[in-house]
């Protein structure tokens, strides 16, 4: 249990004096803390702030710029003070394990009168209901699994079909390999880059042992004949990167891949803001749906939210109610989604519009389409499937693996089970 | 005025400058240490809770990879640290002391790199070495094309990338100290070695070196408190990798405290990373002890 700070006492015995006699005057009022600071996941949080105010809110946003790590320990020093923020920026399995150091708002009210749940995808709703209640609202979608090739790639070889599973994968990037591009997979150093190879590998071969092995660590999947077969995959995609990039990031890269001189990409849809934001078109490149081998699209999804933490103050709890209210609003999610490239949480949103890119129109068809084949599933590598302590034990071993052309695919399916083991 | 009170009053800056200051961060580490090592026996994972597990997050700890790696890492990273540290602070120091014209320069020069942060040393030392854009791309550029010089993105090799960034921060500070140490050596000592017929090499390996011993020793310490606590560094020029290859102990206990979310481990971690350092600063401790009672007698 949290203690409560005399201020905060004082605020909310103030609140409950004031509550009977201002209840229909009481200005809602968010407090909010998240690390979208700059570029367009800042542009999208203030024009969320500025709807917000439009609606007779006071908006107060606090951003923590930089490492995620370093908002969390802000979060955690607010709640250890007894104040918490009225929302904060909070993803994936997380909102289930904070939701546990302290009481947060009780959202089901609101989303049962929006009808929204029955527009989210399953697998989503369900981590932002810890305990059976919504807790927190998702705010956008991006897809982890985007295969992105290089146009000038695919005229080298002239190809002009995207590949739709791994032996057509295989195969052009071999052709690519094969016409002197030395380097058909554009690649980053970091560990999610490195673990998202890895789940776009598993979930394209099957995402059924994807969802027993890394989102339930069923222990017989996660020694199963898939993970040995996404193992060997990701050996190949690993031969194919370049082993020069030490830790960098993967947009070092983006203008060799769009040279040519790199083939393909498979990265969040959020690489498409960024090679724009560089100056590269649309027609520099190609998106797709990553590959999958039964022939039906596979969407590793990863979504941002907001949590909300209770409090006491009339006004606070007015700001939450409008918060979630306007995250639901298919309106909000379309412009805050066209300011970042994500894609709506929403399956209903019409992407028609002229706000839209074919990417994100063609991410949220198969998104769509992933729900109804039960093909859409979390993302590991951006901490969508598992608590950070169980990712990271994961990510240690597929990242070293990548590394090191000594270790085994045999090798490294035993290495994961035992990793899921130690960090149980 | 009383004369005790004047006499107090002539110590008050003195109990504030020195006193306070050191009561306050006596008082720090010793809470902060005791407090650490509560955590690392109860449950705590996101927050610090109460409840006793024992030796678990320990025995948790040391079955990871992860630690094995660091640990390894470490030894490997501290010894060639110190070792190479002291012995190019020392050479620099000895050229140095040949009454060169523009020393003063010279020194500052090699003292430099202390002035810098880590993360700076980290992120200019991984462009250099990044074989893509640095040394190596640099030497092949020039026609040598077969030139490899890949320990950055080499498993087997990279811990040494940290090895060389660490020796350039820090063997100017090494070489400070041994000069001050060949400054201050007794000149009757070095006549008496001249008359003797010593030439240079014999005096100093007869003379000059024994009689800096205390300083080497002092140097030795200093370095091992740099290594065991080596974090910036790798986080800028490495991040760990490649893969979990040039992980340190101090980075496993932020990660765990803060990236997995789980500070009982994370504890049990900064636990053993300050059992590690015990097991070196006692016997050291236990050393000059000896020595002090022996100089007395």
């Amino acid at each position: 249990m949290p203690k409560l700070s005399r201020r905060a006492l004082l605020a909310a015995s103030a609140g409950l004096l004031a509550a009977p006699a201002s209840a229909q005057t009481v200005k809602p009022r968010l407090t909010a803390i998240s690390q979208w600071s700059a570029g367009s996941d800042g542009a999208a949080i203030t024009a969320l702030g500025k709807k917000f105010e439009e609606r007779g809110g006071v908006w107060q946003h606090s951003p923590v710029p930089g490492f995620t790590t370093e908002m969390m320990n802000k979060l955690r020093a607010q709640i250890l003070g007894g104040d918490p923020p009225a929302c904060s920026q909070l993803k994936g399995p997380e909102i289930a394990a904070w939701s546990k150091i302290a009481p947060t708002v009780n959202l089901d009210a609101v989303v049962a009168a929006a009808g929204y749940e029955k527009v989210v995808a399953p697998d989503l709703a369900r981590i932002h209901k810890p305990g059976g209640k919504w807790a927190a609202m998702p705010l956008q979608i991006y897809r982890t699994n985007t295969l992105f090739v290089s146009k000038r790639a695919m005229d080298r070889v002239k190809a002009d079909k995207l590949p739709t599973n791994w032996a057509e994968f295989n195969a052009l990037a071999e052709k690519m390999k094969a016409a002197g591009i030395a380097y058909p997979l554009a690649n980053g150093g970091s560990r999610p880059d490195d673990g998202q190879k890895f789940e776009a590998a598993l979930a394209g071969i099957s995402p059924t042992v994807y969802r027993a092995a890394i989102m339930n660590l069923d222990e017989k999947a996660l020694k199963g004949p898939e993970m040995h077969a996404a193992f060997v995959q990701l050996r190949k995609l690993a031969d194919w990167m370049d082993p020069n990039t030490a830790s960098q990031a993967y947009a070092v890269h983006l203008p060799q891949f769009v040279a040519g001189d790199m083939g393909m990409m498979i990265q969040g849809g959020w690489a498409q803001g960024v090679l724009l934001n560089a100056g590269f078109k649309l027609d520099d490149f190609i998106i797709g749906p990553g590959p999958s081998d039964n022939g039906k699209p596979v969407f590793l999804l990863n979504a941002d939210a907001f949590i909300f933490w209770q409090r006491k103050e009339a006004d606070l709890q007015a700001g939450q109610k409008l918060m979630a209210e306007m995250v639901m609003d298919p309106a909000i999610q379309t412009m805050y989604s066209q300011i970042t490239g994500s894609i709506p949480v929403r399956t209903d949103v019409d992407l028609s519009g002229p706000g839209w890119s074919d990417g994100q129109r063609e991410a949220a068809a198969t998104l769509k389409a992933a729900v109804a084949a039960n093909q859409s599933v979390l993302s590991l590598a951006h901490n969508m499937a598992q608590e950070n302590g169980m990712t990271a034990a994961m990510i240690d071993v597929i990242t070293e693996y990548v590394k090191n052309r000594a270790i085994t695919p045999d090798q490294a399916v035993t290495r994961l089970a035992e990793a899921v083991e130690g960090a149980r | 005025m009383s004369g005790s009170l004047r006499r107090f009053a002539r110590k008050l800056p003195e109990l504030l400058v020195i006193w306070v200051p050191m009561l306050l961060s006596a008082g720090h580490v010793v809470v902060f240490t005791l407090w650490t090592t509560w955590v690392s026996f109860t449950p705590s994972t996101l927050m610090p809770t109460d409840g006793w597990v024992g030796l678990r997050n320990y025995s948790a700890v040391l079955a990871t990879r992860n630690w094995k790696v660091a640990f390894d890492n470490l030894l490997l990273f501290g010894f060639s640290f110190m070792l190479l540290t002291t012995l190019v602070g020392l050479a620099l120091a000895i050229l140095l002391d040949q009454r060169l014209r523009g020393e003063n320069v010279l020194r500052a020069i090699f003292l430099y790199p202390l002035a810098v942060s880590f993360v700076v040393t980290g992120t200019v030392w991984s462009w250099l070495l990044n074989p893509g854009m640095g040394v190596q791309k640099l030497v092949n550029s020039l026609g040598w094309t077969a030139f490899r010089f890949d320990w950055l993105v080499n498993r087997d090799m990279a811990i040494w990338t940290v090895v060389i960034a660490a020796i350039w921060q820090a063997s100017g500070f090494a070489m400070a100290l041994f000069l001050a140490g060949l400054r201050s050596v007794d000149a009757d000592l070095l006549k008496a070695a001249q008359i003797d017929g010593a030439g240079p090499v014999r005096t100093y390996a007869r003379v000059i070196l024994p009689s800096l011993w205390p300083i080497t020793v002092s140097v030795l310490v200093i370095l091992l408190q740099f290594a065991i606590k080596t974090f910036d560094l790798v986080r800028a020029l490495t991040e760990g990798g490649p893969g979990i290859a040039t992980q340190l102990p101090a980075l496993v206990v932020y990660d765990f405290m803060f990236q997995r979310g789980n500070l009982g481990r994370g504890s049990a971690a900064a636990v053993l990373m300050l059992l590690t350092l015990l097991a070196v600063l006692l016997p050291y401790a236990g050393w000059t002890y000896l020595q002090r009672r022996r100089a007395r007698a």
